[in-house]
């Protein structure tokens, strides 16, 4: 096919294939994506690209080239900071290529660039494929961290509740303790509540306040993400308190959560008070209107 | 047409908004003419970026500016992206929207650089219509940026200039004359920046960028790293005359300074319209050795900032 009859389709998705592989110009020249375009080798990129007084054709290419990966890789580590911190920069840039070429950016924005890092570093485990009891656990804080960054860059820029009415510690303790049982309690959008195997939101903290922590030990730690004046905030909950977060975050209410626990009426005064400082927190966004005393759950909890 | 501007009026001197900015901007009023800011920043956020943008926008006038518009793409035009788009520049009160003539990416993969398109008649067709396209979308004039490139194509058969001004004068949109993406071209393609700019439809050019570049010897890269260099300055002035001035904002995304020395350099516009009045020191920045590579078009460019 001749320059002149090369069309503008041709030439776009030619490009692209080359520019965008990652083992550079001359692979991306002999990558079956280009060659299904425009089939030519690197001596013959001038039937396609011309040179310029001071660099071939090659070399103009490469521009775009080098700077394709070069500037999501650089996108990926201001948006994942602490990873960064965590891996340090030759291994993160290895991820980040990786991911790179496994999730390239189909948005319009790269704000979402990251969106799909942690799944991504789940996926490519050294050990993704042994049984669950012979995998390192390493990976599980990396996957973490990755999760707990991606989920605060979402709740800084996502949806939240400045400006909204929130249920207020003292409208919601001045609830009869028989309504409250059975009151829904609608979160704030911004709220997100998070398990990891590793306290990374400790990690977090501490990189951030440039303390450069060790590799924390592995344990359950239970998070949650909320946002107040536009600042984020990590609470750490206990794992009752996540249940129950949870569980009032997907419809259910204090009553039907409090039946499942060993002794009802202690809990009850305890969750009372939880949901208070959750509540002080902007956990959530209002009260619905109290819905009928259900006898049942009353008569459990012998009040 | 003989309307100047597209209608347009000169903001005078303006800056682009970047995050590392905001605080300073909430807190102290600077006297800045106008702001630009990236739309795609913007455009989804439900937090702090689009809080402070509604109190900047009361206070000075705001102009949108795209990266993601793709209007050279063969990929079908994006209406969700142009809807939200039309929501914010009507929710802020943009007095118009820009973007650049290039191509972000196919096959819905999107590269967030701005590439260039072969410069013939296949092209020119295709982008006008769909410049027609985006602008009965939007209800508003385009008004599109000449980016910088680093190759160019067999297949063109117009000079950029000569491509640019059929372009805008086809599709009926508006340009915005980067004035150092004209000087960065055109030593990374041999041409005469002055027979550019001269060439133009000036009546049409709505707005100009200045900004710094890196100089790597065999070719500049388009860095919006720091001063704006003498050579770029004195084709400002030369654009300023042949159109009798227009807004005018200085870009600067990577190693950027405090407000107050962005917008004193931004400032510096003012002493570029009318004759020549003396020398600046601003020569051609040092070159840089190849293996210290720079990226086009930096990301503080495209990635709005964080807590």
């Amino acid at each position: 096919m001749s320059e002149q009859l090369r069309d503008l389709e041709t030439i776009e998705h030619w490009m692209q294939a080359v520019i965008t592989n990652p083992a550079g110009i001359a692979g991306g020249l002999a990558s079956e994506t280009a060659r299904q375009y425009v089939d030519i080798s690197t001596d013959e990129i001038e039937k396609v690209v011309t040179r310029s007084g001071s660099l071939s054709a090659a070399a103009r290419l490469a521009i775009y080239g080098h700077a394709y990966f070069a500037r999501l890789q650089e996108c990926l580590r201001v948006e994942f900071p602490i990873l960064l911190h965590a891996l340090g920069d030759e291994l993160f840039i290895l991820f980040a290529l990786e991911y790179l070429k496994n999730y390239p950016s189909r948005s319009y924005t790269l704000n979402r660039l990251g969106e799909n890092f942690p799944r991504y570093l789940a996926e490519s485990r050294p050990d993704a494929g042994a049984p669950l009891g012979e995998r390192e656990s390493w990976p599980d804080f990396i996957v973490d961290l990755a999760t707990l960054e991606r989920a605060f860059a979402e709740v800084f820029d996502g949806p939240g509740s400045e400006g909204l009415s929130l249920a207020d510690r003292d409208a919601l303790l001045n609830i009869p303790i028989a309504e409250l049982l059975c009151a829904r309690l609608a979160p704030a959008s911004c709220l997100r509540l998070l398990t990891f195997r590793y306290p990374v939101s400790q990690y977090f903290d501490a990189a951030r306040k440039k303390e450069n922590p060790d590799l924390p030990q592995p344990a359950n730690t239970y998070v949650a993400m909320s946002r107040r004046d536009y600042v984020v905030r990590i609470n750490e909950l206990t794992q009752t308190q996540y249940e129950l977060l949870s569980a009032l975050t997907t419809g259910s209410t204090l009553g039907q959560f409090a039946t499942g626990q060993p002794d009802q009426q202690p809990f009850v005064a305890t969750a009372r008070d939880w949901l208070g400082d959750w509540a002080d927190k902007g956990f959530f966004q209002k009260l619905s209107e109290p819905e009928a005393v259900e006898p049942e759950s009353t008569r459990m909890l012998s009040f | 047409m003989n309307t100047a501007r597209l209608g347009h009026p000169n903001l005078g001197c303006g800056v682009g908004l970047r995050s590392v900015h905001f605080n300073y901007l909430l807190d102290s009023h600077p006297q800045v003419d106008w702001l630009e800011i990236i739309s795609e920043n913007f455009m989804d956020s439900r937090g702090r970026a689009r809080h402070v943008l509604d109190q900047l926008a009361e206070r000075y006038p705001i102009v949108m500016h795209g990266v993601s518009l793709s209007i050279g793409s063969i990929e079908p035009l994006d209406f969700e992206y142009l809807r939200k788009l039309k929501q914010l520049a009507n929710e802020i009160g943009a007095l118009w929207i820009s973007d650049h003539l290039c191509w972000t990416g196919v096959n819905g993969l999107n590269t967030h650089d701005l590439l260039p398109v072969p410069l013939n008649d296949e092209s020119l067709d295709h982008i006008v219509e769909r410049i027609r396209v985006v602008q009965d979308f939007l209800e508003r004039p385009l008004v599109l940026e000449n980016p910088s490139t680093y190759v160019a194509f067999a297949a063109s058969t117009f000079s950029e200039w000569d491509f640019i001004s059929r372009m805008a004068i086809e599709a009926d949109c508006g340009l915005l004359l980067d004035v150092n993406n004209v000087y960065v071209s055109s030593v990374n393609h041999d041409f005469d920046p002055v027979q550019y700019i001269e060439s133009l439809p000036h009546e049409r050019i709505v707005q100009f960028h200045l900004a710094g570049h890196t100089n790597y010897g065999t070719h500049l890269i388009d860095t919006h790293d720091g001063q704006v260099i003498e050579a770029v300055w004195e084709l400002y002035r030369l654009a300023h005359q042949l159109t009798g001035g227009a807004a005018t904002l200085l870009e600067w995304d990577a190693k950027i300074p405090d407000f107050p020395i962005l917008h004193a350099e931004a400032l510096k516009a003012r002493d570029y319209v009318g004759a020549p009045t003396g020398s600046s020191s601003n020569r051609e920045p040092e070159v840089i050795e190849p293996e210290a590579f720079a990226i086009s078009t930096p990301i503080h460019f495209m990635m709005s900032g964080g807590q």
